[in-house]
């Protein structure tokens, strides 16, 4: 089979193409276009094509990480949308949790009131209440009032409507009839109900999870629709599947009703790329470290896969959302990031970065700002001849200078500066990875660390120190993971349904019911999705907490008809969890299965590894021996270092830091006291010494 | 990296920003897993709870940045009332040690706001503490729940008072203690449930406090923090010495209890002076009302009254919009005097009650900020509306349920922007409850939630705008407030209108109209089917209305903020049938009004 992933981002689409049957991986980079993302993605796979003398007609599928849905929410440019809602409250969305961003600020923005994903105008409220008892209706739905509310939204022209209900995460029905009216009313408009996007408590978070579906919906339809009739149209009759936040991929119907579904869409192919190379080499307890020009995305993954994010935790462009993610830790820490003093002196890395244009002062587009990039000039980490392949030219001059000024302000050394510029930013990402390990009762010594994007092989090895992870791990095309990790994922749809079920007080017939309930739901659209009954796989998980917390961790749940026998087991692992989350359990008391999760899995074909020939020597990857300045003890030293072509390095030759390792989409860093050698299916793996 | 014992590499300014990022890490972790492991609402949702480590010189070292400055803000204090007991009475620091304290007069904010307090020991000496407060449901007071309390006429009438208690010593738990504790406690398995949720992250940050001592040695730390501090005490004197010498004068003034028959109970006046001389700043109160023997709205200087004034300080001259976030540490009240004389609502004297202290230290902030206007008038708001706390409870079998719900306020119009509506103000950030939170664990409805109508005050930047929420309740049960705000309306600046105040009505079985009670309300019965009726006041205008632009006055009547009337009479514009702006007429009208 023939499989293409396609994953546009800022300033490149990456193609990547698997031929399972011969086994050869090609890989391909166009310019993103800005204008609409399509036209680059056709051009791709193209190009490519054509390249390596593919039939375009034999492509099977086309996997697909978008930005459409992300951009339009950070940029605050979607759909006019239309909201209906619970007479009495009709500003839960402006209200929030009343509580303010910043602590220490008059001058704040408050995003759900300064952007409202829905005007005030357009919300209007219905008669109708919900009350927390299952089908507990406290005042039926005003269907009257319903139709002419949506003959007024119709009137106003939006072209996305909102239903969001009190209590409908246990009572959906109200929604679900609004949405049956609007669907008669006025069938053009996009419809959200809260219920069907995130049936979990909490109305503001809720309401405005359903209010970003709202928002985002039209143009990530329109877009999905159009590159599928394009693909068609060019003579591509390939499967389209466009990746998700949870990791997996759906359909583009699917996608089209749950957009909100694509927020993390890009980064989440990032952390299975991760996964896929650091499977490569047998390595389960993974570190996901990808590094651009503004942002370092950071992910863990363990002997149970991924870790997915709290629902209480995730956030876009500062609106809650209620929807299964990978859990990523984004900061802003890359290349582009600039160093500097703020106003009562001290000495800063990021979050502002000076991005892609101008860039560091380095690139020679008119930077006037230190960055990381340019301390990397200055201690020799970089090679000006062999930046992105030499394809890019890099002008020192101008990093020193900057640096320079830098050094003169806090009146060290260039070289300390440069030196001091890593350290805040390496430290910085440490304890973002920290957070995520240490916090949570993982220890990074048991982990690699998988450096991936433009920068993070050039830091990843420090970063490591700091931590005690033993092992950096670099995959053979650092610069097109996410596309890569595209091919590794299979269709993936998540359920879930609040149950408030006691320990003290178990109901088996209703659990069994429920999640027979909802394990019919997802069957039934993985075979619509044409996936046959030997590759679908379900898995049961549930969201518990200690009866009266807030919070829940999940755990899983065996499969069949459950018991007291397996409720305990995971009853147990929910002791567990607690205590290594957060150092402490309770286990005389109590425990509430808040939710009851599905997720269904139909299996899709993937990327075949390839083997790299050990065609060269290493004396025929080595480039040259150059100067560049480490800290040893505390000290920073000039050491000889050897700069290696990496698509020349033989597999199994174990070669010694300091070393510079370069290749066309990345450079990895190797520092003295470290070794490395490269792996028989491509990755490099640095044994990382202190 | 490690250890390296030079002066330069001490203090040097790569090592200072790595050390910090270390601490900072420490107290985000103890805030995150504190709101995950409580119980109570008023702690998971609501944040009222704070975490930071204090080194051996009592010097606050970080603070976990998710929580309300009311409660992170004091701990210094808490820890220093700790050592003074202490030494008092010649007891010492263990190690396996836990410490808990509420006392107002000794560094507490309030009786409620326990603090579980670790002393953290580096080979075998103190090297500082790691402590952990937070608002608790119920401590014994005379009616059930902590706030509301309004009619408590001594220290003693608020509940447990615990000075420096010992409920854990050399790692041994004072079996005795917990139980009077249970004893003497309503909803106690929730109360302790929070309590022990309190010692575990308390417990945390110590042990993250001796791995960041042990990675970079204690003299590093040392230096690094002295120079934290002298950074963040560097900002504030920087921002100080901006403003021009002089002093500048506001007054402000409480409800108190607008129901008393005592004179001195209501109209209460708090007077800010603001000395500026160079880099140090001296807010000085007295002028103040005198303190009040029998009511608890007196309120602790340390604890209420200073972290009341460092909080506006800070959000007004080193706005983290344009400051960004550095570190809230000891370095940045330094440049900072408070004057209050003894015996004062804002400094009163044992045993004058303080337990409904919160609102009082709002309007000093509030006073605060109205002085500073006269100097930097474009990094303040209007006045801002003052919040509502009320406890509900209710008999549960034996015991009781308590649920407390934060009724929020709204901001002042600002330079260049409208007020911040609906939300926790000044030196509270706390957070509300969903409604399906509360509709799912109390017998209690939610029966409207959203922003007043046609109350939004008029500026060139309008006010924020205030909310209604109304409660029924479906059992017999009681509920106690304690607000303010119901008389005197949040100030208007530069010619922006006046904001319009709170109010609070309950409607019953004898009233179904429903009767306006004063903002501080003893508990009271009420019966199934009851409801309560919350108003949130509207904050102040900023600027000339008639410089509002009329189309953002054309937005906030297609928004229903305001209607066509008070478009015309508050800011001269004329809106048409078809909703659109007469410019033509609008201009004219604005001439007329102008004269």
């Amino acid at each position: 089979m023939k499989l293409f992933g396609i994953d546009v981002g800022g300033t490149f689409t990456d193609v990547i193409l698997s031929d399972t049957e011969s086994g050869i991986t090609e890989i391909h980079k166009v310019p993103t276009s800005l204008e609409d993302p399509s036209d680059g993605v056709v051009r791709g796979i193209l190009e490519l094509c054509e390249r390596y003398n593919i039939n375009k007609s034999e492509i099977d599928h086309v996997f697909h990480g978008t930005t459409i849905a992300t951009n339009a929410i950070l940029e605050y440019d979607g759909a006019k949308t239309g909201m209906l809602t619970t007479k009495g409250y009709r500003d839960i969305i402006h209200i929030g949790r009343h509580q303010r961003p910043e602590n220490y600020s008059i001058m704040q923005e408050i995003p759900w009131q300064d952007r409202p994903l829905v005007q005030r105008r357009n919300r209007l409220a219905v008669t109708e209440r919900m009350g927390p008892a299952k089908d507990e209706i406290i005042t039926p739905l005003d269907e009257g009032e319903v139709r002419k509310a949506v003959a007024t939204l119709k009137e106003n022209k939006v072209e996305s409507i909102i239903v969001n209900f009190l209590f409908s995460y246990i009572n959906p029905g109200h929604e679900e009839r609004v949405k049956e009216i609007i669907e008669e009313e006025y069938p053009e408009a996009f419809v959200t109900t809260s219920s069907g996007v995130s049936p979990q408590f909490r109305e503001f978070e809720r309401f405005t999870t359903a209010s970003i579906n709202g928002f985002v919906g039209p143009k990530v339809k329109y877009y999905i629709n159009n590159l599928e009739k394009r693909l068609k149209d060019t003579g591509i009759s390939a499967e389209l599947h466009i990746m998700l936040s949870n990791g997996g991929v759906a359909t583009p119907k699917t996608v089209s009703e749950k957009p909100i579904n694509t927020l993390l869409s890009g980064p989440a192919a990032g952390v299975l790329g991760g996964a896929w190379a650091g499977g490569l080499s047998d390595r389960k307890k993974l570190i996901t470290f990808d590094v651009g020009g503004t942002s370092a995305d950071i992910a863990i993954i363990t002997n149970d896969g991924y870790t997915e994010s709290s629902a209480r935790d995730t956030s876009i462009a500062g609106y809650p959302v209620m929807v299964p993610m990978i859990d990523i830790h984004t900061i802003g820490a890359g290349g582009g990031s600039i160093a500097h003093i703020d106003k009562g002196g001290a000495f800063k890395v990021g979050p502002r970065s000076a991005g892609s244009r101008p860039g560091p002062a380095c690139y020679g587009h008119g930077g006037q700002k230190p960055t990381v990039s340019d301390a990397n000039i200055v201690l020799g980490r970089i090679d000006e001849n062999n930046f992105l392949g030499g394809e890019m030219k890099i002008y020192p001059n101008a990093g020193y200078k900057v640096i320079d000024e830098l050094a003169e302000e806090l009146n060290l050394s260039r070289e300390k500066t440069a030196e001091g510029v890593l350290q805040i930013m390496n430290n910085n990402m440490a304890n973002a990875i920290r957070e995520k390990t240490i916090q949570k009762g993982e220890d990074p010594r048991e982990f690699s660390l998988v450096a991936f994007g433009g920068a993070g092989p050039l830091h990843a090895v420090e970063v490591a120190q700091i931590l005690n992870i033993p092992e950096v791990l670099v995959p053979k095309y650092p610069g097109i993971n996410s596309a890569t990790g595209l091919l590794t994922t299979d269709l993936k749809y998540d359920v879930i349904k609040t149950a408030f079920l006691m320990s003290t007080n178990l109901k088996f017939d209703k659990l069994n019911e429920d999640f027979s309930t909802l394990e019919e739901k997802l069957i039934a659209q993985l075979k619509e999705d044409g996936i046959s009954d030997e590759l679908i796989q379900i898995h049961r998980s549930a969201d518990c907490r200690y009866a009266g917390q807030g919070y829940e961790l999940r755990v899983d749940l065996s499969s069949g008809v459950l018991n007291n026998e397996k409720l305990q087991k995971t009853f147990d692992e929910f002791h567990e969890n607690h205590k290594n989350e957060y150092g402490h359990h309770f286990e005389e008391r109590p425990i509430e299965i808040v939710n009851i999760r599905v997720t269904g899995i139909g299996v899709m074909p993937k990327i075949e590894k390839q083997a790299n020939e050990p065609a060269y020597s290493l004396e025929d990857a080595l480039v040259k021996t150059g100067e560049s300045i480490f800290n040893l003890d505390g000290e920073l030293q000039n050491v000889p270092t050897k700069f290696y072509k990496r698509d020349k390095i033989p597999v199994g030759v174990e070669f010694k830091g300091p070393a510079i390792v370069l290749q066309k989409d990345t450079t990895t860093v190797i520092p003295p006291n470290c070794t490395a050698h490269i792996e028989k299916y491509g990755n490099m793996i640095i044994k990382v010494g202190v | 990296m490690t250890n390296t014992n030079t002066d330069v590499i001490k203090a040097d300014p790569i090592t200072v920003q790595v050390i910090l990022g270390a601490l900072e890490n420490v107290a985000i972790e103890m805030g995150h897993k504190l709101a995950r492991m409580s119980y109570s609402s008023i702690i998971r949702e609501s944040e009222d709870f704070g975490c930071a480590l204090v080194d051996i010189n009592g010097q606050q070292l970080c603070e976990s940045s998710h929580s309300t400055p009311l409660q992170s803000g004091p701990i210094p204090g808490y820890v220093k009332g700790i050592r003074e007991i202490m030494e008092e009475r010649g007891d010492t620091f263990f190690p396996g040690d836990i410490i808990m304290h509420n006392s107002p007069y000794h560094g507490a904010s309030h009786g409620p706001d326990v603090g579980f307090c670790v002393p953290v020991f580096h080979e075998d000496s103190l090297i500082g503490f790691s402590v952990t407060t937070a608002h608790h449901l119920d401590i014994g007071a005379s009616t059930p729940g902590s706030c509301g309390i309004v009619d408590a006429v001594d220290a003693y009438a608020e509940g447990l008072q615990f000075k420096a208690i010992k409920v854990y010593e050399k790692g041994v738990k004072n079996k005795y203690i917990w139980d009077m504790l249970r004893d003497n406690i309503r909803a106690a398995d929730m109360v302790v449930g929070d309590m022990e949720a309190q010692i575990a992250a308390a417990k945390i940050g110590s042990n993250r406090y001796v791995e960041i001592v042990e990675k970079y040695g204690l003299e590093t730390i040392q230096a690094a923090t002295d120079e934290l501090m002298r950074y963040s005490e560097t900002m504030m004197r920087n921002a100080i010495k901006q403003l021009p010498d002089g002093e500048y004068v506001a007054e402000g003034y409480l409800d108190g209890y607008l129901d008393s028959d005592d004179s001195t109970h209501k109209d209460i006046k708090i007077v800010v002076t603001v000395k500026v001389q160079d880099s140090d700043i001296t807010v000085d109160l007295t002028g103040s009302s005198p303190q009040i023997p029998d009511k608890p709205i007196n309120m602790p200087l340390i604890g209420t009254v200073d972290i009341a004034i460092y909080l506006t300080l800070r959000s007004i001259l080193l706005d983290s919009t344009e400051y960004g976030n550095f570190p809230q540490n000891s370095g940045l009240v330094r440049p900072i005097s408070i004057i209050s004389p003894e015996g004062a609502i804002c400094n009163p004297i044992f045993p004058a009650p303080t337990i409904a202290r919160f609102c009082s230290g709002n309007i000093i902030a509030d006073t605060l900020m109205k002085a500073l206007g006269q100097v930097v008038p474009h990094q303040i708001s209007a006045g801002v509306g003052n919040l509502q706390v009320v406890a509900f409870s209710g008999k549960k079998g034996n015991d009781y349920w308590v649920y407390m719900d934060i009724m929020e306020g709204s901001y002042g119009g600002r330079s260049g922007k409208d007020g911040m509506d609906t939300v926790d103000t000044l030196y509270a950030n706390t957070r509300n409850n969903p409604i399906e939170d509360i509709e799912s664990h109390y017998p209690l409805r939610v029966n409207r939630y959203e922003l007043r109508d046609n109350e939004a005050a008029a500026g060139k930047w309008r006010g924020g705008i205030g909310s209604i929420r109304e409660i029924s309740f479906l059992s017999d049960a009681s509920v106690s407030v304690e607000g303010d705000g119901h008389k005197f309306k949040p100030w208007g600046f530069d010619g922006g209108n006046e904001g319009s105040v709170g109010s609070l009505t309950i409607r019953d079985g004898k009233n179904k109209e429903g009767h306006k009670l004063p903002s501080k309300l003893p508990n009271r019965p009420t019966k199934t089917g009851d409801s309560l009726q919350l108003v949130g006041p509207c904050g102040g205008g900023y600027g000339n209305p008639l410089e509002r632009d009329p189309e953002q006055v054309l937005s906030d009547v297609l928004d229903g903020y305001i209607n066509k009337e008070k478009a015309f009479d508050d800011y001269g514009v004329i809106i048409t049938d078809l909703n659109m702006v007469d410019h033509v007429k609008t201009n004219n009208q604005r001439v007329l009004m102008a004269k």
